[in-house]
């Protein structure tokens, strides 16, 4: 479903991602772990192209970033996104952030929309906050609006970015319940998160980044406990020590 | 002499008006005209592609480094030698316009750059084009910032306005410059002008102060 292939990308002369080769079958949720500043983040949002990649490709849902036919508009409503600081619009109530892009780019009629936007809203659990303002919300609300507007136009791949990173540990659990949900529902997922029960839970392969490069993949349960690179060690003793 | 002169000026009312009417028909029309302009330039500005976006900074820079004075009369006085020969009222419209999109569109590209990034990449990320993300994700936030300062510099704009007398248009300034020959008392006649112009103008003022206001009960 997701496919790098030799991925180099730069940030200025910095070497962000070095010769990613990296795969998400259909049904799969990888989780991408690695300190700040491995590129874990950039390689998900390298995806959708929220990055553009200097060399190598990627395919998505069989269609290839680098190739100039690509309808990259068309590609990126196949891809859902969840960022870490939500970027709800904070001019909109909740249901009208889940149904603008079903309005606009599906061209649905408003009460589709809007029978679409409740529904995903139930899902996610705030179907009672509908027509409530981002500021008007908790994070962990606004997060799952954020899951609900990306779920919203009925894509094949969820990418989520850190999506609990910014919330109060309070309100984690009721993210990561909700993404736990789509996994079971099997939703291809690409989730960069250092939330180890999650991964636990539901990863089917987990992947550790440092300094630009893919240094580990594996299964979450032996990747946790016999991890075989020195470096994955060390992180892992510096993320689960607390 | 001043009851007398009083009384001259009160007969001169229904030239002041139409020296009102001429400036409130210059200053609305180069708004309307430069507020278009002034958006069309900042949204191209503010997303653009770069040769285009250095050939819209040289327009904006050249218009606010220069004086409107200086910009009128290369309208009215040199255009022609070149062949592009205007009457006065559109060569006031013309380059009022030119004037006021400058301004314009600092605040415009100012109030869209203040939007967060993260707004545009949501909007990307669930497929809007383009077009739509300015039209109901970006601009929608924008507009909350931009208005205040906009409505500050069409304040300035129609006090601006006032140099198109210089090209023989009869708006409230030259309606003074006119009568203060008649009537030599030029805190009665200028007091007069200044008048006018206050009653177009402060209404726009108390405008802005409550975008500023309501912008700011936003959290904005």
């Amino acid at each position: 479903m997701i496919r790098f292939e030799k991925v180099n990308k730069w940030f200025g002369k910095h070497h962000v991602l070095q010769d990613i080769d990296f795969h998400v079958a259909a049904g799969d949720v990888a989780v991408i772990c690695g300190p700040s500043g491995s590129g874990k983040s950039t390689l998900i949002r390298c995806i959708n192209r929220l990055e553009p990649i200097q060399s190598g490709d990627i395919v998505v849902d069989g269609m290839s970033l680098t190739d100039k036919k690509t309808n990259i508009t068309r590609l990126r409503a196949e891809v859902g996104f969840v960022f870490q600081q939500f970027n709800l619009y904070p001019h909109m109530t909740a249901l009208e952030n889940v149904t603008l892009a079903p309005l606009k780019v599906r061209k649905m009629n408003q009460n589709e929309a809007d029978e679409l936007g409740r529904e995903l809203l139930e899902k996610v659990g705030i179907q009672e906050k509908a027509s409530a303002y981002p500021a008007q919300l908790s994070g962990g609300q606004q997060q799952r609006v954020a899951i609900a507007r990306g779920l919203a136009m009925r894509p094949k791949i969820m990418l989520f970015d850190e999506p609990t990173s910014a919330l109060d540990p309070e309100m984690i659990n009721e993210v990561l319940d909700v993404m736990r949900k789509l996994a079971f529902e099997g939703m291809t997922m690409a989730v960069v998160t250092h939330e180890m029960g999650f991964a636990r839970e539901v990863a089917n392969n987990m992947v550790f980044m440092d300094e630009g490069k893919i240094i580990e993949t594996g299964d979450p349960e032996r990747f946790y406990t016999h991890p075989e690179n020195e470096r994955t060690r060390l992180f892992l003793s510096k993320i689960l020590s607390h | 002499m001043w009851s007398f002169y009083f009384s001259q000026l009160a007969d001169s009312i229904p030239f002041f008006l139409k020296g009102l009417w001429m400036t409130f028909k210059i200053s609305g029309i180069s708004l309307v005209l430069g507020t278009i302009l002034g958006f069309c330039v900042g949204i191209a500005r503010a997303g653009g592609i770069k040769p285009l976006r250095y050939l819209l900074y040289i327009y904006v820079d050249v218009m606010r480094g220069t004086p409107y004075l200086v910009q009128i009369f290369i309208v009215f006085f040199i255009l022609p030698e070149w062949g592009i020969q205007l009457a006065a009222f559109p060569a006031a419209i013309f380059s009022l316009t030119l004037y006021a999109g400058a301004y314009i569109c600092e605040i415009v590209a100012g109030g869209i750059e203040a939007v967060d990034e993260g707004q545009t990449e949501a909007a990307m990320a669930t497929g809007l084009n383009r077009f739509q993300r300015t039209r109901y994700v970006v601009m929608p936030q924008a507009m909350r910032t931009i208005l205040p300062p906009l409505v500050g510099q069409y304040v300035l704009l129609i006090k601006d306005s006032s140099i198109v007398s210089v090209i023989g248009l009869t708006d409230i300034t030259r309606v003074g410059w006119l009568t203060v020959q008649r009537i030599p008392e030029g805190i009665m006649v200028f007091g007069l002008v200044g008048i006018l112009y206050f009653s177009i103008c402060y209404p726009l003022i108390l405008l802005s102060n409550w975008f500023e206001r309501r912008l700011r009960a936003q959290g904005g």
